[in-house]
């Protein structure tokens, strides 16, 4: 790394090449970090996560119970050690609270006055975060699986969401209703993103199999239709035109928006040229996926060959997303991992499981330096691990 | 949590390990590394020949050279490179989605011929092998590429059928096969299981690889036990975990 410093002060090298080697080397280094918590405040399982794109300070979480939570990451005290509070939260007892289990949160792209929230109860609801009360609720006739609304958009305020039904609806957040359906599938939605690179192009993963990109400015229908096999019909008759063997779980694009990762029931991970449709046929191998629902997974971000962190039953498998090698598989949950976001300002992982747990996983990379002073040592110390007994020989 | 951690930026990161890992451990099993063509060449050698009367031709599995080539997205890439030269065919075998056969091209001409002399298909089957084998190197074939391009008549896709060239897949659309292959299978996949169950009847369901090598194969593994444990690695069906002691093969926990 001095290396790199003095390169960078002489000229040398690029800056962003010393950002980008030293964020892959924390990425390299996650693991789970005694003096990194998160507030247990969830019941049940946490089933969606989300950090806001704009400071990477607050995370939401949505839960099995209902329950939405806010989180501020930001380590504002001076030790070490820290938990992650939950700055607010729309509990059980709130008026507007879901009924049923939240399944996707997300906040508002461009800034963390408004996330919007939807869940089992057939109800997308937009909140305003500082009086946490409801903006606005859409209504659907079937349950919703996921949502997402465009991270770039600026000319319009599309949510796309995903239903039990075959058809995607796009809601408009200035009008207040739906203003477009696209038809094309045939099962349920299971997974809907933007592109973070242009505004207009949708994907949308379902339970028949087909991952479908869409241009919403077309009134005709999909643009492509990805196909696991590229067209050959070499493969079995059956796979034809279809992006994975089973149900397609999730969608995730890379952070420039030219490949699209998928996972599928066929306990597959695809990567997609997002332009052409094309399989690039890079095999991850077996990446076990019992989901019945969508799975979230993520990519990070600004590494020099970015990574995929995938939940894989209760552990977190990561790969390299361009060359499909196996990294580390980071075990630390109980049950199984349902989801997790990256934070990619200080490389930092958050899953949420069904064990009601959220774990913070924190690059670690050097051991603290022992303090010369006993003193402040045991300051530092967290009181759950401080001692209880003299070391006197005395008695009490 | 796996301690091996890959560098992917290699000298450049410096990164700081905590405990130095050497390169993935040489046994009996892992000896090779590089490129797909060596890992079927050993793969071959291990099929046994005798077992068949030498009807059949070697078939090494795709799952099988995952095991001997670590990286799975070059080893693809490097049979699909073989294929399109022609230095070797796939077949689907018939009991899984992903499960592909390699074989070499020549070892399969020669079987074929071999089984299919003096049969009244021979004729069939020899301008089946010299013009559409080497034009063609997918894992299946249509009926228009048949007729039209190859001239391929009804009565002599009925003689490939029946010489075991072909396999019926849909109205229209037929597998490469090989002829005999389903004692193969039939073995193939009882013995899958039989190794399998001795992972799983192993106490806390792990065997170290070279005890279990060492063991007796029951009567159900006919192709030798070496054959299926590589199978059983690059299908993922057990987890290959490095220990002080060797390999351990243990089983997964979902």
């Amino acid at each position: 790394m001095l290396g790199f410093l003095s390169a960078r002060q002489a000229g040398l090298e690029d800056p962003r090449r010393f950002r980008r080697a030293e964020s892959t080397r924390r990425v390299l280094g996650l693991e789970l970090n005694k003096d990194r918590d998160v507030e247990r405040i969830h019941s049940s399982g946490v089933n969606t996560l989300d950090i806001e794109p704009v400071e990477r300070r607050y995370m939401l979480s949505g839960g099995s119970d209902g329950v939405i939570v806010l989180y501020d990451l930001e380590n504002s005290s001076r030790q070490p050690y820290y938990t992650c509070k939950a700055v607010c939260s729309v509990g059980r007892n709130h008026p507007d609270v879901h009924k049923y289990s939240v399944e996707t949160v997300q906040w508002y792209p461009h800034d963390t006055g408004m996330f919007t929230s939807s869940s089992f109860d057939k109800t997308l609801k937009v909140w305003d975060t500082n009086t946490l009360q409801t903006a606005d609720v859409f209504n659907f006739e079937e349950t919703v699986y996921s949502h997402h609304m465009s991270p770039v958009a600026t000319k319009h305020c599309l949510v796309a969401v995903g239903t039990r039904g075959p058809k995607v609806q796009l809601c408009d957040l200035k009008s207040g209703s739906c203003s477009h359906i696209l038809q094309g599938h045939k099962q349920e939605i299971l997974a809907v993103s933007w592109s973070p690179r242009y505004d207009h192009i949708l994907a949308t993963a379902s339970a028949d199999s087909r991952v479908k990109l869409w241009d919403v400015r077309r009134a005709s229908g999909c643009l492509i239709t990805l196909d696991q096999n590229n067209g050959e019909k070499s493969q079995a008759a059956e796979s034809a035109n279809t992006a994975h063997n089973g149900k397609v779980n999730g969608l995730c694009f890379t952070s420039d928006g030219l490949h699209l990762l998928t996972v599928g029931t066929d306990n597959r991970m695809r990567l997609w040229n997002s332009s052409s449709g094309e399989n690039t046929l890079v095999n991850y191998g077996k990446v076990c996926n019992n989901s019945k629902k969508g799975l979230k997974f993520t990519v990070s971000c600004g590494c020099s060959s970015e990574f995929v962190f995938v939940p894989y039953g209760s552990t977190i498998a990561v790969y390299t997303v361009y060359s499909g090698e196996q990294i580390t598989m980071l075990k630390g949950h109980y049950k199984s991992v349902d989801c997790c976001v990256f934070q990619s300002n200080f490389q930092e992982l958050y899953s949420g499981s069904r064990d009601c747990n959220i774990l913070a996983w924190v690059p670690s990379l050097y051991e603290p330096l022992p303090e010369e002073d006993e003193t402040k040592t045991k300051s530092r110390l967290n009181p759950a691990f401080e001692d209880a007994w003299s070391s006197s020989d005395e008695e009490g | 949590m796996s301690q091996k951690r890959h560098r992917l930026v290699p000298q450049t990161l410096g990164l700081k390990r905590r405990r130095e890992r050497g390169p993935v451990d040489a046994d009996a099993l892992r000896g090779e590394s590089g490129s797909a063509r060596a890992a079927v060449a050993e793969l071959v050698r291990l099929f046994p020949r005798g077992l068949f009367e030498d009807a059949l031709p070697p078939i090494a599995l795709r799952s099988q050279v995952y095991s001997l080539v670590p990286d799975r997205t070059a080893a693809d890439r490097q049979l699909k490179e073989l294929q399109e030269q022609g230095e070797i065919r796939v077949i689907q075998l018939g009991f899984d989605l992903d499960a592909h056969g390699i074989i070499f091209t020549e070892d399969y001409t020669t079987r074929v011929l071999k089984a299919c002399d003096g049969r009244p298909c021979a004729g069939a089957v020899q301008r089946f092998l010299a013009s559409v084998l080497p034009a063609c190197g997918d894992l299946s074939f249509q009926q228009d590429q048949m007729t039209q391009t190859f001239g391929f008549r009804d009565s002599e896709i009925t003689h490939l059928v029946n010489a075991g060239v072909l396999t019926v897949r849909d109205v229209g659309s037929w597998w490469l096969a090989v002829p005999g292959a389903g004692r193969f299978i039939k073995y193939f996949v009882k013995g899958r299981q039989a190794v399998l169950g001795m992972v799983r009847k192993a106490k806390y369901r792990e065997v170290l690889l070279s005890e279990l090598l060492g063991r007796r194969a029951p009567a159900a593994v006919r192709l030798g036990l070496a054959y299926h444990v590589h199978d059983l690695i690059g299908a993922q069906l057990v987890d290959c975990i490095s220990t002080t002691s060797g390999t351990v093969l243990r089983l997964p926990e979902t």
